[in-house]
């Protein structure tokens, strides 16, 4: 492996390698040292809603089924059967008390434990031979959830998602609790685009300064009324945590106009001033700027935007969660959920839906721009030339790195970290300073697991004991309470 | 359109659109009976009108594709998802590619004739490939349902792989929009993506 500390020194001063956007080596880093331990976003609790549902999700390489079992806990099972290591589960999405193996018939309640194993007695002699007893799919070595928004982590000493996600939470209600109900997710789209996936985190964490270019024709079309290169630089970015954004200016105004501004009705104004502090509040109401953009480290992003969806004055807005899953170094699936608020009147929500599917996702008019130049970028830094090109990533700072705008003060946006107003790249320099952080620092091998031997034990209370709980055969687990036997019903 | 028997309709039958998010405006009508005869004439007229759409599509003649649709057009292409056989579903609930009513269509358009849809700019080559045709009468004889396959080929730059995809479409046209009641336009599509995952960068396309 090369060594890499010229390229993350050159990173973390804001000269960017181009190289690192088409890298078969960077890729095979990122894989073992991002995602083998960041917190990933794999599914939203409106996903799987009931008892037995379930959707399969990835973190790159690695299968989980995400699902609520009968109990009503959700859980991530790692989707490959204990035995010959077959998927368990083929679908993408539906309901399911039990998942059968269908290479030799092993299943599986949708807790994870094992409950059938053909011949059990004559092909292994029974429990002296193959431990049947506690047996469960492996589950994912960390689980948390934060708004109904689950993430897993394949590192089991993962700090909480909580700690991880520090101070961004702040800015993660905006979109994710508007009320007590927080939100309902459809979707996603998936579509596989030959770009890196950082580009696309880069850009929904800060890139304000592509607006007024990439989508001049949104705006010639009356579709949006906001990006105008001159509306765009009042806006501000913000970093907290692990994770930062965009903003709009809005016009003059208190929470309710500006709320009103762009576009929500009264009774969902309402929830949102009880739902959000008073802080949350005072940056739209008073400092008057409305998020937009976002994103979490390292590959889930947000926007909010208000179009118009008919013909007339009236703007809407929509929310969309979206997650870059890297394929390779030149290529990411782009999974695309519509997010509402679960108690918006239901005009709304359907009103809604449609200025997403008009902004952004598969059809999306933003996004059709957005990606043509992505593919474009990724595509250049294949190249030996591209070696030799440091990319300028040091908007905002001068040569000496100091602020060419100075930070909002507490007085003038009342969110925490750290905010500027103007064009900038402070954002995407925090993400890639977080991507140097990881690729810097070797992962330690994880545990083996031995199924159906002496030596399972030991690993599997390895595993159990993340987040310093006691030692018990338990797998993580969001809404535990004691599981009773499920009920025989017939699933995929 | 709002004849006695399609209000009946209207109750009692389920379509796509119907069950589509933003569809509810949409026409109901149904097919009647078995596939056209290919030498029927209403098979013929069909079967024309789709070939001159792709015709447009390859072309990238959207104001006069535009032209081709109903004021009441509903144009749906569900998201597919992998379900297990007798889930009872494929397709994600509540959620689709387009689904979509003349004006968001006519933004579409309008974007695409702006000097700064840089997707299209320079513009794909297109291909729509058209097959597998079947025309049925409907309980209104003005209109028809028109089933078909589609197969966009898409080729952007000199270099990069070219994309595809495969679809199935249902078709319901309405007699019109000449003065003397001649030609057809499109009320309603349903586009059947034979694709989960799609492969293709965007759908800045129409099928």
């Amino acid at each position: 492996m090369t060594d890499q500390s010229a390229v993350l020194a050159d990173v973390r001063r804001g000269m960017i390698p181009a190289h690192i956007y088409n890298d078969q080596e960077i890729f095979t880093l990122e894989k073992e040292r991002i995602f083998s331990r960041a917190w990933v976003f794999v599914a939203h609790e409106s996903e799987i809603a009931r008892a037995g549902d379930y959707v399969v999700r990835r973190v790159l390489d690695d299968s989980f089924i995400v699902t609520r079992d009968e109990a009503g806990e959700i859980r991530a099972h790692f989707n490959m059967c204990l035995h010959r290591g077959m998927q368990v589960c083929r679908a993408e999405m539906g309901n399911a008390s039990h998942f059968r193996c269908p290479y030799h018939g092993w299943s599986y309640r949708n807790d994870g434990r094992i409950v059938g194993l053909p011949f059990h007695q004559d092909a292994y002699g029974g429990e002296a031979g193959f431990k049947r007893k506690g047996q469960r799919l492996l589950p994912a070595p960390n689980l948390d959830s934060h708004n109904g928004m689950i993430f897993i982590s394949l590192d089991p000493d993962a700090l909480p998602l909580r700690d991880f996600l520090g101070d961004f939470a702040f800015y993660l209600d905006y979109y994710t609790k508007q009320s007590p109900s927080g939100i309902e997710m459809r979707g996603p789209q998936r579509w596989r685009v030959k770009a890196n996936w950082k580009i696309g985190a880069e850009n929904f964490a800060g890139d304000m300064y592509h607006t007024p270019q990439t989508h001049t024709s949104v705006v010639e079309i009356g579709l949006f009324r906001e990006p105008k290169a001159e509306k765009r630089k009042d806006g501000c970015t913000y970093w907290a945590g692990n994770g930062g954004g965009t903003t709009y200016k809005l016009p003059d105004g208190d929470l309710e106009e500006r709320l009103s501004y762009v576009g929500y009705p009264q009774e969902m104004i309402e929830r949102m001033k009880t739902s959000w502090s008073a802080e949350q509040c005072r940056v739209i109401g008073q400092d008057g700027f409305m998020i937009s953009a976002a994103s979490v480290f390292p590959n889930l992003s947000f926007v909010h935007n208000w179009p118009r969806v008919a013909d007339s004055d009236d703007v809407l807005p929509f929310i969309s969660v979206r997650q870059w899953q890297p394929i390779s170094e030149n290529e990411t699936e782009i999974l695309s959920w519509f997010a509402v608020d679960a108690e918006a009147p239901e005009e709304f929500k359907a009103l809604s839906y449609k200025a997403y599917l008009m902004c952004f996702g598969s059809t999306g008019m933003f996004e059709q721009d957005d990606v043509e130049n992505w593919v474009s970028l990724t595509n250049t830094a294949a190249g030996s030339m591209a070696r030799r090109l440091r990319l300028n990533s040091r908007m905002g700072i001068l040569a000496d790195d100091t602020e060419v705008i100075p930070a909002l003060t507490a007085e003038q946006f009342a969110g925490p970290g750290s905010a500027h107003v103007g064009y900038s790249e402070y954002n995407q320099r925090e993400l890639l300073a977080r991507w140097a952080d990881h690729l810097e620092r070797p992962v330690t091998a994880a545990a083996a697991l031995h199924v159906g031997t002496t030596g399972v034990g030991e690993d599997r209370r390895a595993i159990a004991t993340r987040n310093g709980a006691d030692a018990s055969d338990d797998p993580p687990a969001l809404e535990h309470v004691p599981s009773e036997d499920a009920a025989e019903v017939t699933g995929a | 359109m709002s004849s006695s028997r399609e209000n009946r309709e209207q109750v009692t039958t389920q379509t796509h659109s119907s069950r589509s998010v933003l569809g509810a405006h949409a026409s109901r009508i149904q097919r009647l009976g078995s596939t056209l005869p290919f030498g029927d004439e209403r098979h013929l007229a069909a079967h024309q009108w789709l070939v001159d759409e792709a015709y447009l599509l390859d072309a990238q003649a959207y104001e006069a594709w535009l032209d081709l649709l109903t004021e009441d057009i509903h144009y749906l292409m569900p998201v597919r998802v992998t379900t297990a056989l007798g889930a009872g579903f494929d397709t994600s609930p509540g959620m689709a590619h387009f689904d979509e009513d003349k004006y968001s269509l006519s933004r579409r358009v309008a974007r695409f004739l702006t000097e700064h849809a840089w997707t299209e700019d320079p513009p794909s080559r297109l291909r729509h490939h058209l097959s597998n045709v079947r025309t049925f009468a409907t309980p209104d004889e003005e209109h028809l349902i028109v089933e078909s396959a589609t197969m966009l080929f898409r080729n952007r730059g000199d270099v990069r792989e070219s994309s595809f995809i495969s679809a199935g479409r249902e078709d319901l046209l309405r007699r019109g929009p000449m003065p003397d009641g001649s030609g057809w336009q499109l009320a309603r599509r349903t586009i059947m993506v034979d694709e989960s995952v799609m492969r293709m960068q965007n759908l800045a396309i129409f099928l």
